[in-house]
């Protein structure tokens, strides 16, 4: 089992090699050097996972050394295999080796390749310590680290100011999210008197549901979820993060890095189950941050920023499956969204890459000929996330939408129009890029070309991975064995033993998770349809920004159907979208800004006390002396 | 003990070194100086704890690790003087002599057992620090730094001495053990003189290490001081200042910590958000430095307010890893500076002087990067550990949480920052062109940037 | 009849009570303050600094007096010699500030500020 620790460590030493020689390593070599450990290291994930499978199914602690003691309280350096690390090493491990070999190619031009490359294996370190740590201390440091790493990353083609001031905002919400998990700890050490995984479980069962302290802590825990999942209201850093090069917002802001949040929750399930109102504030925080950033995806015109909006939405699903408490199939969509949202966001890096540098939909359109692979694994994955059977995104989309059937039929009518939203978003995303005629410019049309091999390779093992991932767990109304549920099963048993009322609902009958299936499929298929209608019957393109009325003019007032549907569904509709769009930007960063700015004020309003004269100094002092004399014997002088 | 007679023994032999014609000898015989004393310091270690020279002067082990501290900071510190010698005008062998001098006083105040020995400790202390402050004579700026130093030390001192006075009439001793018996035994008619007296040295003490609303002469000073003699004072004032104030409290006013724990609350909060508020504007490097000391100043001060059974483990670990990584910034920054000073004679301590560090020398740049992730409290740093174990003892504590929240918002402001300082080093463009560094600056800022990675990630180390 | 006693030192001491030496080194103490924050020359600053030192002084003497115990004055003894030690720095401070800027006004002294 030691093996396993090479897992870690080689990313680490890939970094260290990287990030000391990066001048003098030749850049040939440079992405070798950095792909090698992330492989090396999936093929030792694969190895542990057929290891364990072998094994008795318990959890698995290697403990490296005691790490510290305080008084009673021992913090150990160990890992803890079990199902759910091991699920989340083999995603980040797979993704993350697919991410750096596409990077070789997608980066190739690029000034800063070494240090390109030493991130992002620190990046993995960090990604791997925070999945495979036994204790929440360990998982802290992972956490911060790869928060670390993706302030540097979104940084990385720094010489743009905004690039800057998107990852220091990324830091600062970080941060907050950051103080609330560290506050949950210091209140697992209070409460528990260890930070290890598996005793504060013991231990946890036999306490009560509803328990006050494991309220505030799972509370604390769920607002670090917040910040490093972007979820309402720390969401808006992660749009604004797709400043980075395309590779890292496919590893780190798509398909591991905002995972974290999740697979806390999922790892702290016994806690959660303890908290039921916890787990209704996630589930409706959720449901929200879906409905809120799918709606808002409808109107971007950025091809990154619709895939930013669409991955808050995704995390947004996996947090309402979590808050229904239905842990197995958030972490399914955990995995097949990694698959299909890594290939969506590598396939636009590869657009981006072939129409030198331009973001704007509006700007390509057409480009199905001139980028077969890239226009073919896109389509696979706009299918699988628009939750159509058989790929990916149906089968665990519909997994989480059929508990939450179960937990209320409200929660359940909405999440399926925000299905119909992701369905209809993506569709005009693939339509308008790839579909109809050229717009870009003259020279952007004669640079236009296929990405090279080692960036379609990983695209294809993507969309491979995005048609049959579903398979894993194909439920039993479908003829399948739940496979992936049935697996993870032992991580929940406390959780089942602590809270057993909430995993007690009557099981839907097949008749009606057939009708629930093809509402479902019907509603993204019917949003797919009037994509398609819109964008390529009609020919369709967005209004360039500032001159919407005049160019909708010319274009909607050809039918009458166009200022029918505009009237009804287009206008309120992209009236809600700008509404929710500019609550996020000026709400929630007004008050990030406006908190970063009162420190800045008060910064200079204190800087002002430092007069350099002496004679205030010491009169500071002696009002200083003053005031805490008057304020301890005050009592005393004036009785 | 041993080591404070050593100390004593070879300031003056250095100061009879200097009469020698070559300088040369001067920077490696202080070094061993240091070394030896920092060896002679743990002669004790397994028969402590214990009492010397007429039980002035008290000595366990955790007095021998501030000492430790203090004497290997000093010794960091010392190895950056390098090139001192080089200037006509100075007198490297005062200042040596001076240095050495100066740890008696810091090793003292660390282990007085008696007033007297910590009156003798922050007057041998503060004075050197009034002459190494003002070395730079024909700078202004160092001159004015001296001066604004002296004179509120000496006010500080004054204030201090008078809560002396008043301690001494309360309970007739300036022993710390027969303070201790004497709030014991009279718990319900204890003196007000003792208590105003008690303020009024905590008073004089939370000058030296500069809390608020006692560190307005930090920034002035330490912007104006030599950069060697500010990285001194960062370090070793600080921890020898809070060893004394851990000592103080924790030797003879347990019993009374209903009395001073909110004082001393209100104390940490305010030097938390003005060191940490205020620092976020500077422009300067140095100045920024000084107000982050401030700031460090407050989370020991959290620990202090605490005041739990793991209170001493917390500041020892605190203390080291502040020092390690403030030598670190302070070395890189006069490696910066003393090239662009060569240059151009202004701004050469502003963060620009960074700018493009990473290309110019990775090692420079890692060091400073180590350094300021430390400061910042980021994990696999000494730093962060540092903060754990600090917070760690006000959770113990219970009732104090609310001085944890604002503490980690704090630290969040902290960020800022310090990562100011590691996107100019790393993205912005500055001068081009290779940065030589000298040998003995690289061996310094080696050893420190690995001792703070070493105790980042095994903690354990220390105990 | 009765011889006269002479009376020691400490008896003459005890003469006024404790309460008024404490009240009179504290009067001392705040002018020494007072003068810290009025004046601005350097010199006159360091001499109201001196002056809280003396007050310091008379207070343990007291003190001692009245406790017949001797380490109040031997306190006494160091304060002096540190204080000369002080004084000392502090001249050569001063004359270098004076021979740098020709003006030993504190006043004059803001440079280093912000």
């Amino acid at each position: 089992m030691n093996l396993l620790l090479l897992i870690p460590l080689l990313p680490l030493v890939g970094f260290l090699i990287n990030g000391i020689g990066f001048k003098h390593i030749p850049k040939s070599l440079v992405g070798v050097i950095g792909s090698v450990g992330p492989v090396v290291a999936f093929i030792l994930s694969i190895y542990a996972f057929g290891a364990f499978r072998a094994g008795n199914n318990a959890p698995v602690i290697i403990q490296l050394f005691d790490w510290i003691t305080v008084g009673t309280l021992n913090i150990s350096f160990s890992f803890q295999i079990d199902q759910l690390s091991l699920l989340m090493l083999l995603v980040v491990t797979g993704v993350g080796s697919l991410i750096h070999i596409y990077s070789i190619g997608y980066m190739s031009h690029d000034a800063g390749f070494g240090k390109f490359f030493a991130f992002l294996n620190l990046f993995l370190f960090f990604m791997l310590l925070l999945v495979m740590g036994s204790n929440y201390v360990i998982m802290f440091i992972g956490w911060e680290g790869v928060g670390l790493c993706s302030y540097l990353l979104i940084g990385f083609w720094n010489k743009v100011t905004n690039y800057n001031n998107a990852a220091r905002k990324a830091f600062i919400m970080n941060r907050i999210g950051d103080l609330g998990f560290l506050l949950g700890i210091f209140l697992i050490i209070q409460t528990f008197g260890t930070v290890e995984y598996l005793p504060v479980f013991e231990k946890a069962v036999g306490m009560s549901v509803g328990d006050s302290a494991i309220a505030a802590i799972t509370l604390l825990l769920f607002v670090g979820a917040m910040g490093k999942s972007a979820q309402i209201p720390l969401y808006t850093w992660l749009p604004d993060a797709m400043a980075g090069p395309t590779p890292v917002s496919a590893l780190i802001h798509a398909a591991t890095m905002v995972t974290a949040g999740i697979y806390m929750v999922v790892r702290s399930n016994v806690l959660y189950a303890l908290a039921p109102d916890t787990l209704e504030i996630v589930a409706i925080i959720g449901l929200a941050t879906a409905l809120m950033a799918a709606s808002i995806g409808l109107f971007q015109n950025d091809i990154k920023k619709v895939l930013a909006y669409s991955t808050v939405s995704q995390l947004g699903y996996m947090f309402m499956a979590l808050g229904v408490a239905a842990y197995s199939s958030a972490m399914f969509h955990v995995i097949t969204h990694a698959f299909f949202k890594a290939l969506l966001f590598l396939g636009a890096g590869s657009v981006i890459h072939a129409m030198s540098d331009e973001q704007d939909i509006r700007n390509m359109g057409g480009l199905r000929k001139k980028l077969p692979i890239t226009f073919l694994t896109f389509l696979i994955a706009t299918i699988a996330i628009s939750g159509i059977p058989p790929f990916a995104g149906f089968f665990s989309k519909d997994e989480i939408l059929a508990h939450v059937y179960e937990h209320n039929k409200l929660m359940w009518a909405l999440g399926v129009l925000g299905s119909i939203m992701t369905s209809f978003y993506m569709f005009r995303l693939l339509f308008l890029t790839f579909f109809g005629d050229f717009r870009g410019t003259h020279e952007q049309a004669h640079h236009l070309h296929e990405s090279p091999i080692s960036m379609t390779l990983p695209l294809m093992v993507l969309a491979v991975l995005s048609v049959v991932g579903g398979f894993m767990n194909v439920p039993h109304v479908l003829g399948g064995h739940s496979a992936l549920a049935t697996f993870m099963d032992p991580l929940f048993a406390n959780a089942q033993r602590a809270n057993p009322a909430l995993f007690e609902h009557g099981h839907l009958d097949h008749s009606t998770e057939y009708l629930l299936m093809g509402v479902s499929v019907g509603a993204a298929l019917l949003a797919m349809g009037a994509a398609y209608v819109l964008f390529i019957s009609k020919k369709n393109v967005p209004a360039a920004d500032g001159q919407e009325s005049g160019l909708q003019k010319v274009i909607y007032n050809k039918y009458y159907v166009d200022e029918f549907y505009e009237a009804i569904f287009v206008n309120p509709m992209r009236k809600l979208s700008d509404a929710l769009y500019s609550f996020g930007e000026f709400i929630v960063d007004g008050l990030v800004k406006g908190a970063g700015g009162l420190v800045k004020l008060s910064s200079g309003q204190l800087r002002q006390l430092q007069t350099g004269e002496t004679g205030f100094y010491v009169f500071a002092m002696v009002v200083g002396i003053t005031a805490l004399l008057l304020w301890n014997f005050g009592a005393i002088i004036f009785k | 003990m041993l080591s404070i007679i050593l100390l004593s023994i070879f300031g003056i032999v250095v100061l009879f070194l200097g009469f020698q014609k070559s300088k040369n000898i001067l920077l490696p015989a202080t070094l061993l100086c240091i070394a030896i004393a920092f060896a002679a310091n743990f002669v004790h270690w397994n028969d402590a704890p214990g009492l010397y020279f007429k039980e002035m002067l008290f000595e366990n082990r955790l007095t021998m690790s501030f000492s430790a501290i203090v004497l290997l900071s000093a010794f960091l510190v010392v190895a950056l003087t390098r090139g001192f010698a080089d200037d006509e005008a100075a007198q490297p062998a005062e200042y040596y002599a001076i240095i050495l001098f100066s740890l008696v006083g810091a090793i003292m105040m660390i282990g007085f057992d008696n007033l007297i020995m910590l009156f003798l400790g922050v007057e041998i202390l503060s004075v050197s620090m009034y002459v190494l402050t003002g070395s730079d004579k024909r700078n202004l700026r160092s001159n004015e730094a001296a001066l604004k130093y002296f004179l509120m030390g000496a006010f500080a001192t004054g204030i201090m001495l008078f809560g002396i006075a008043l301690l001494y009439g309360a309970t007739g001793s300036f022993n710390l053990t027969d303070i201790r018996g004497y709030v014991g035994t009279n718990s319900f008619s204890i003196s007000t003189l003792l208590y105003v007296g008690l303020l009024l040295v905590l008073i004089g003490m939370l000058f030296k290490v500069s809390a608020a609303p006692f560190h307005f002469w930090t920034p002035d000073v330490y912007d104006g001081a030599p950069t060697v003699f500010t990285a001194f004072m960062s370090t070793i004032v600080k921890t020898a200042g809070f060893a004394a104030i851990y000592r103080l409290l924790s030797g003879s006013f347990e019993g009374i910590y209903n009395f001073w724990w909110f004082t001393l609350a209100a104390i940490t909060i305010l030097t938390l958000v003005v060191g940490n508020i205020t620092a976020v504007y500077q422009q300067s490097f140095k100045r920024m430095m000084a107000y982050s000391s401030i700031s460090h100043a407050g989370y020991l001060l959290l620990s202090l307010t605490a005041m739990t059974a793991q209170t001493p483990d917390a500041i020892v670990f605190y203390s080291l890893a502040y020092s390690l990584a403030t030598v670190s910034a302070f070395g890189v920054l006069m490696a910066v500076a003393r090239e662009k000073s060569v240059q151009s004679h202004e701004n050469a301590e502003d963060f620009e002087a960074f700018n493009g560090l990473g290309k110019r020398n990775p090692l420079l740049a890692f060091v400073l990067t180590v350094s300021m992730l430390s400061l910042a409290g980021i994990p696999l740093t000494a730093g962060f550990w540092g903060k754990f174990f600090i917070f760690g003892t006000i959770v113990e504590r219970g009732n104090l949480i609310w001085m944890l929240i604002v503490a980690i918002l704090m630290s969040a402001v902290g960020i800022y920052y310090y990562f100011k300082v590691i996107i100019a080093t790393y993205m912005k463009d500055g001068e081009t062109g290779a940065l030589r560094v000298p040998p003995f600056y690289r061996i310094v800022l080696i050893v420190s940037t690995t001792l703070t990675l070493l105790f980042g990630l095994i903690p354990k180390l220390l105990s | 009849m009765f011889p006269q006693v002479a009376p020691s030192i400490p008896q003459v001491i005890q003469l006024i009570p404790l309460n008024n030496y404490l009240w009179l080194s504290t009067a001392l103490f705040v002018i020494g303050i007072v003068g810290v924050l009025t004046r601005r020359n350097a010199i006159v600053v360091f001499m109201s600094i001196e002056l809280m030192l003396n007050a310091v002084n008379l207070l343990l003497v007291a003190f001692s007096s009245y406790r017949s115990d001797p380490t109040g004055q031997v306190f006494v003894f160091f304060i002096m010699a540190v204080a000369a030690a002080e004084v000392a720095v502090g001249l050569a401070i001063i004359v270098m500030i004076y021979r740098n800027s020709r003006s030993i006004d504190i006043g004059f002294l803001n440079k280093l500020k912000f």
